[in-house]
């Protein structure tokens, strides 16, 4: 899962990425409004944490524009908690709202929840044959057993389970699970894969050569 | 009693004892000139009978006197100086009584030496027409003749006495029950009259004085609202040109005024919780990424200084706010005393040049020795802040021009950049509380300093200003009185 963070306070921002980073998501950076919106505009993030009051280009005004191309979930910051505030907010076109100061874990479980929403995806509980994925604990299971995983391994269980029967291509993996920090020309992505098919079963993910990744 | 202390019904009281007052003295009056009237009117008809009858009196036919003289020795007989006369009542007397009319007039006639020479069947019996003790005696004058004429009530008879030359006396008398009865009929009038006024004057009066107090009656509902906290109430004033109308312009200029300030204090307290905001998410979000899980020395460090500047930013925005708070309540005692604000200036300019040297920018200063009477501290504060702003807002490798001088008994000083300048939808707030023009915090500033400048300058009873033009700089101007 790959996220875009917009926030002009320094060291907010800093703490942000590193804790979001820490919870498994791929996270990318920007510290102005014109910044943030050309990050928004150049890949399809899973969701974008974007604080109203920025410098330059505000939190609504980047909203707005970056509705003319892309519908990528937007949780917004603000200071300000007047519901007239927040109307504006969901009007313009974001998708949640978080009222600073807020507590990261609630900051979690609405980005999860906005990311499970914008897959379709209405609980927390995934479930493939016999493989049970807990998005909210970010815990495997398989046939009941706990299965351990990295941090990068689960993102990649996840971003195929959220998008079932789809294929998704290699390019897609890399834009979701890596963010602009990452180098990725490795093989990384395969490595992954092959751990993730050793710990779930050779048949979890599916190869569709020339195409990329499934999961049935 | 409440219903005594209603301004209303007071009102009403007062007037209504007045009317009443008025409306008695009024009835007296004219009961009492009704009364002299009916009076006058009989007297009147008394004495024209009075008159007739004195008229019809006549001497006894005359006897011729004895021609043979008197015996000398005998004492002569003198002759009585008026003859006792006889009386025939004239035919157009008569008219004027009716005997068999017990109710009409009636008349009795003594002779000089008080025998009774004639008198009218209906006259009342002697001793009831005539007490002395009893009798109200009105001399009167009678304008036909000279010599006294007198009225009484007897009872309920009114009875006029005259006595002539001659020595006869006449009473003519009537019953003065009918015009008595008149005059209580038309009494009664008056009350039933005066009575109606009284209740067409209270009611009427009552309506007025509703109608004249009913502004006061919306005023107070509105002050009534307001004190419940309900600000945007206003009085309804659809006669501005009445004293209570002036009032009720006036209470809702000051309603609106205390609204505007309830307003802006509500601004400012959400303003300032707001501000607070941004550092609080700060440390909670670096303290709860920190205890996620084991870190080491080096991040924690990292952790704790960002909750440093956290905290710093708080401190510095709580003193704001504080200063604004005192200053807001006039607390703020200045320390006043006299010095140069231009050697005050040029310590702030030696605080601020760190600052502009490592942004290139060049300090030009222009400060002529001016005495001022102040708080030398807090002037230099607001210097301080003018520069530090200045040096904020500047191109790198910009100027910043400060200049004092006395000019017309007022003490100028200026500060002005060559940055990007205000534009002039922002300019008219600069001196407002959390106004910036850029919306983000990253800047570091409380968004108080200039707020803080002015009321600082106001409260030395000066004034500052701004000036600016896009693209070329911005200029503030401190006027400050000279000593």
């Amino acid at each position: 899962m790959r996220i875009l963070i917009v926030e002009d306070e320094p060291d907010l921002l800093r703490s942000l990425a590193q804790a979001l980073r820490e919870e498994g998501y791929a996270v990318d950076t920007a510290n102005n409004g014109e910044d943030g919106l050309f990050n928004g505009e150049s890949y399809d993030y899973d969701a974008i944490v974007l604080d109203v009051m920025l410098p330059g280009l505000d939190g609504w005004e980047l909203l707005k524009r970056l509705r003319k191309t892309k519908k990528t979930p937007v949780l917004m910051l603000t200071a300000r908690d007047q519901s007239r505030d927040r109307v504006r907010g969901l009007d313009t076109g974001a998708d949640d709202y978080v009222v600073k100061p807020f507590d990261l874990s609630e900051l979690f479980a609405r980005l999860r929840a906005l990311i499970r929403r914008s897959a379709n995806q209405t609980t927390n509980v995934i479930e493939i044959g016999n493989v049970k994925i807990d998005t909210a604990a970010r815990n495997v299971y398989r046939a009941d057993k706990p299965v351990e995983l990295t941090a990068r391994e689960y993102a990649l269980v996840e971003f195929l389970a959220l998008h079932r029967g789809e294929v998704v291509t290699r390019t897609q993996l890399y834009e979701h699970l890596f963010d602009e920090n990452d180098n990725t020309l490795s093989n990384l992505l395969d490595v992954h894969v092959s751990n993730v098919r050793k710990k779930l079963g050779g048949d979890f993910i599916t190869t569709r050569r020339g195409h990329g990744y499934c999961i049935e | 009693m409440k219903i005594f202390k209603s301004i209303k019904w007071r009102l009403q009281l007062w007037y209504g004892l007045i009317l009443v007052l008025v409306l008695a003295g009024f009835g007296f009056t004219a009961y009492q000139l009704e009364w002299g009237r009916q009076m006058r009117r009989i007297d009147d008809e008394l004495h024209r009978r009075v008159n007739l009858l004195a008229g019809a009196l006549r001497p006894p036919p005359r006897r011729p006197a004895p021609d043979r003289p008197m015996p000398d020795g005998f004492p002569e007989e003198r002759p009585k100086p008026f003859p006792p006369r006889e009386f025939h009542l004239p035919p157009q007397a008569a008219e004027l009584f009716d005997p068999n009319d017990p109710n009409d007039f009636y008349f009795v006639i003594d002779s000089r030496s008080g025998d009774e020479l004639a008198r009218s069947t209906n006259a009342p019996a002697r001793e009831t027409m005539w007490d002395r003790r009893k009798a109200n005696t009105m001399p009167r004058l009678s304008a036909d003749t000279f010599h006294p004429v007198s009225v009484q009530v007897l009872g309920k008879f009114r009875q006029m006495q005259e006595t002539l030359p001659s020595g006869e006396t006449i009473y003519v008398g009537c019953l003065a029950t009918p015009a008595l009865k008149e005059l209580h009929l038309s009494a009664l009038w008056l009350m039933v009259t005066g009575g109606i006024i009284l209740f067409l004057g209270v009611s009427g009066g009552g309506w007025l004085v509703g109608r004249a107090l009913r502004p006061i009656d919306n005023i107070s509902n509105a002050a009534m609202k307001i004190s419940a906290g309900d600000l945007s109430q206003r009085i309804n004033t659809a006669e501005t040109e009445s004293e209570l109308g002036r009032l009720a312009a006036v209470l809702n200029s000051t309603f609106a005024r205390l609204e505007t300030a309830f307003a802006q204090q509500r601004q400012f307290t959400a303003d300032a919780a707001h501000e607070l905001r941004t550092p609080v998410t700060v440390m909670l979000t670096q303290t709860q990424t920190a205890l996620n899980r084991e870190r080491n020395a080096a991040e924690y460090r990292e952790t704790l200084e960002a909750c440093q500047r956290a905290s710093q930013r708080m401190r510095k925005l709580i003193e704001s706010l504080l200063e604004l708070a005192r200053l807001d309540a006039g607390q703020e005692t200045l320390k006043r005393s006299k010095f140069d604000l231009s050697q005050t200036a040029r310590d702030c300019v030696e605080l601020v040049r760190p600052l502009a040297v490592a942004r290139g920018i060049k300090i030009h200063c222009d400060l002529q020795p001016v005495e001022a009477h102040g708080d030398a501290e807090r002037l230099a504060q607001v210097i301080t802040n003018l520069l530090a702003n200045a040096v904020q807002y500047n191109k790198d490798n910009g100027e910043v021009r400060v200049s004092a001088k006395e000019q017309d008994s007022m003490i100028l000083l200026a500060v002005s950049d060559t940055g990007p300048g205000i534009s002039s939808e922002d300019l008219p707030h600069v001196f407002d509380r959390f106004y910036r023009a850029d919306s983000s915090r990253s800047s570091g500033q409380t968004g108080l300093g200039l707020a803080i400048s002015k009321a600082i300058v106001e409260a030395h009873g000066g004034t500052i200003e701004v000036a600016s033009q896009p693209g070329t700089g911005t200029t503030f101007t401190v006027v400050l009185p000279a000593t």
